[in-house]
């Protein structure tokens, strides 16, 4: 194909694909940051999200098809070219609208990166089914790293270092295939080929879109959780959610295990709803709670993920138009993920809110402490609440200094105790419905799955 | 271990994890970790036993807040957050299309419903929650907001609030 070594080729193949799908989760983190500084809302904010994923899902097809006909090589290198590109305007942007219309821009240059690079692994790792291996695996340890990257860069440098990261990596992910782009334009390539497409695994893509839903829901719902809610910062945030992508690779081990994709994909819905189902039921809101389901989600996002994609792939040529289409599909879950949750989180979190501000002036209420302490207590509170914008505040500097008197500093900090404990009962809550939905997305993929035959048990 | 087998395995594996951790989430109290309910206003509340001076007063703020958010067909938390400031006063009148008239109105009638509940609880004598009522019949709104804010001043100090009829009351009170 060319005279670039196979090796530094492949990685930096494996290294596109892991950067772009990083990509539609690495800014979950940032949100928050993104939120407060850019001054919109949370419906407005998701589109930060949304807008990516929206594009990668129309754009992925496409940008096969281009690939076929322009040469995966030149498609990939162009791609990645404009992805750093775009990358930089978003990390520049000062406002939603740039930073939506740069994240779109990036989009564009993933899906063609992403799709051409599923042309270009066959012939550098040796084989179809290895290529669609590499290609997976590299998709979804990029998917399930990116928040916690993203956590970090947030906390240690700034939103915008997010991206501006993303301008050299992408760069020297081209470097490598830039040898294959030349080859290309000398060489030409095989007219033939494009005639051959073969139709789209329905089922495997719609139980793709479905699942992708469903994590997605996993992913941000829970960032906002730890972060919006339980106040975390973005990098004790992102250290918590290391636990999904760290199961995911127990996950990767125990797929081998099973032949069967239809089983492997069947039990990984399976755990990815109970997973969510957990989180939508948690006894406290306490971060170590949290684990459990995030395992449960980790191993089963790894398993379904890996035997939906490889069945979709499975036999279908060209491999990078049915790529196209399994990105396509999960991207396009993402999407109807969000699009269905956000309403639905956004309308939650207000409700618990008042509910919690309701529970939480009765508990200042029935304290027992003296009435003028109680209205200065009050005000304090209501004014924390009113600064905080909606965000949950952390409600215990408003009860410093406390009291020098013995029994009303014990019933001052049994009311700042009883008052957190409302606030975050509230905050916890808020989101149940929500992964109870992303859950059921999850269970729903399970429908596809079943009525697959090419996936037999 | 058979390829199939081991796909059942697997299945089988992934239901009962997923079912185990929901269960044991939910037999912790999963399904009921959410914000307390309030309590309907127009409810009678049980007063606990006065041990001092302050908690009389406290309860007694509460069945006034509880008679006026009853009367006013709003929460008893959310009349207390209205009536912390007058800015907050203000929204929650504009919000509910009332004047201070009107107000004043339902305080007045919580702070009698307050009187009575006191009376039957043994905090306040009879022969003192008579005055009382027909005192806090006439007062203006800021000083029966005052009076739920700081009911000490009527356990603490009958003299003051009532006048000169408070000499002899003072002598009667429990």
């Amino acid at each position: 194909m060319s005279d670039a070594a196979p090796r530094p080729r492949a990685a930096a193949l494996a290294l596109a694909v892991g950067l772009v799908l990083a990509d539609a989760s690495i800014v979950v983190l940032a949100l928050p940051d993104i939120y407060r500084e850019l001054d919109t809302s949370v419906a407005g904010v998701t589109w930060v999200l949304i807008s990516f994923n929206l594009v990668m899902a129309l754009a992925a097809v496409p940008a096969a098809l281009i690939a076929r006909r322009v040469g995966p090589g030149r498609t990939a290198a162009i791609g990645l070219a404009v992805f750093a590109g775009a990358g930089l305007a978003c990390g520049v942007a000062e406002d939603l609208s740039t930073l939506i219309l740069a994240r779109c821009v990036q989009a564009l240059g993933g899906a063609a990166a992403v799709t051409a690079a599923l042309e270009l692994l066959p012939a550098t790792v040796g084989s179809e089914r290895r290529a669609a291996a590499v290609w997976a695996g590299a998709g979804a340890t990029g998917a399930a790293l990116g928040p916690a990257i993203g956590g970090l860069l947030t906390e240690l440098v700034s939103w915008q270092s997010i991206f501006l990261i993303q301008v050299p990596v992408a760069l020297a992910a081209a470097v490598p295939i830039l040898a294959v782009a030349r080859h290309e334009a000398a060489t030409g390539i095989l007219p033939t080929e494009l005639r051959q497409t073969g139709r789209p695994h329905l089922l495997a893509n719609a139980a793709l879109a479905m699942v992708s839903a469903s994590i997605a829901a996993a992913l941000f719902l829970l960032v906002l959780l730890l972060i919006e809610g339980w106040r975390l910062t973005p990098i004790g945030a992102a250290i918590v959610v290391t636990a999904m992508p760290l199961a995911a690779v127990l996950g990767s081990r125990i797929g081998p295990l099973v032949p069967s994709a239809k089983a492997r994909a069947a039990a990984g819905a399976i755990l990815v709803s109970g997973g969510l189902a957990g989180l939508a039921y948690l006894p406290k809101a306490e971060v170590a709670l949290t684990l459990p389901p995030q395992i449960l989600v980790g191993i089963g996002l790894s398993l379904v993920l890996s035997a939906l994609t490889e069945t979709a792939l499975s036999g279908r040529a060209p491999q990078a138009i049915h790529g196209g289409w399994t990105i396509s599909a999960r991207h396009a879950g993402v999407v109807i993920g969000l699009l269905a949750l956000t309403p639905l989180f956004t309308a939650d979190i207000a409700d618990q809110r008042e509910d919690a501000i309701e529970a939480g002036t009765a508990v200042v209420l029935d304290a027992r402490v003296s009435p003028l302490l109680k209205i200065e207590l009050a005000q304090r509170v209501g004014d924390r609440l009113e600064d905080e914008k909606g965000k949950v505040p952390t409600i215990g500097p408003v009860f410093e200094p406390l009291p020098e008197d013995e029994d009303e500093r014990a019933a001052v900090v049994e009311l700042r105790d009883e008052l957190q404990d409302q606030l975050d009962r509230g905050a916890t809550h808020a989101f149940s419905p929500s992964f109870l939905l992303g859950a059921l997305l999850g269970l729903l993929a399970l429908i596809p799955i079943g009525l697959s035959r090419r996936m037999d048990l | 271990m058979s390829p199939a087998l081991r796909a059942q395995v697997l299945v089988g594996a992934a239901i009962v994890s997923a079912v185990a951790l929901v269960g044991v989430y939910l037999a912790a109290g999963g399904s009921s970790y959410t914000p307390e309910k309030t309590q309907d206003p127009c409810e009678p509340r049980a007063w606990s036993n006065p041990q001092s001076l302050g908690e009389i007063a406290n309860q007694f703020s509460n069945s006034a807040l509880d008679g006026a958010a009853c009367q006013l067909g709003v929460s008893r938390e959310e009349l207390a957050r209205a009536l912390a400031t007058p800015e907050a006063r203000e929204r929650f009148t504009e919000r509910y299309g009332i004047d201070d008239a009107k107000l004043a109105q339902a305080i007045r009638a919580g702070l009698v419903r307050a009187v009575d509940d006191a009376e039957d609880a043994g905090a306040l004598s009879p022969l003192v929650g008579g005055p009382l009522r027909a005192t806090i019949e006439e007062i203006p709104l800021d000083q029966a907001i005052e009076l739920i804010n700081n009911a000490r001043t009527i356990f603490g100090d009958v003299q003051g609030f009532l006048g000169p009829a408070g000499d002899l009351l003072e002598e009667l009170l429990p």
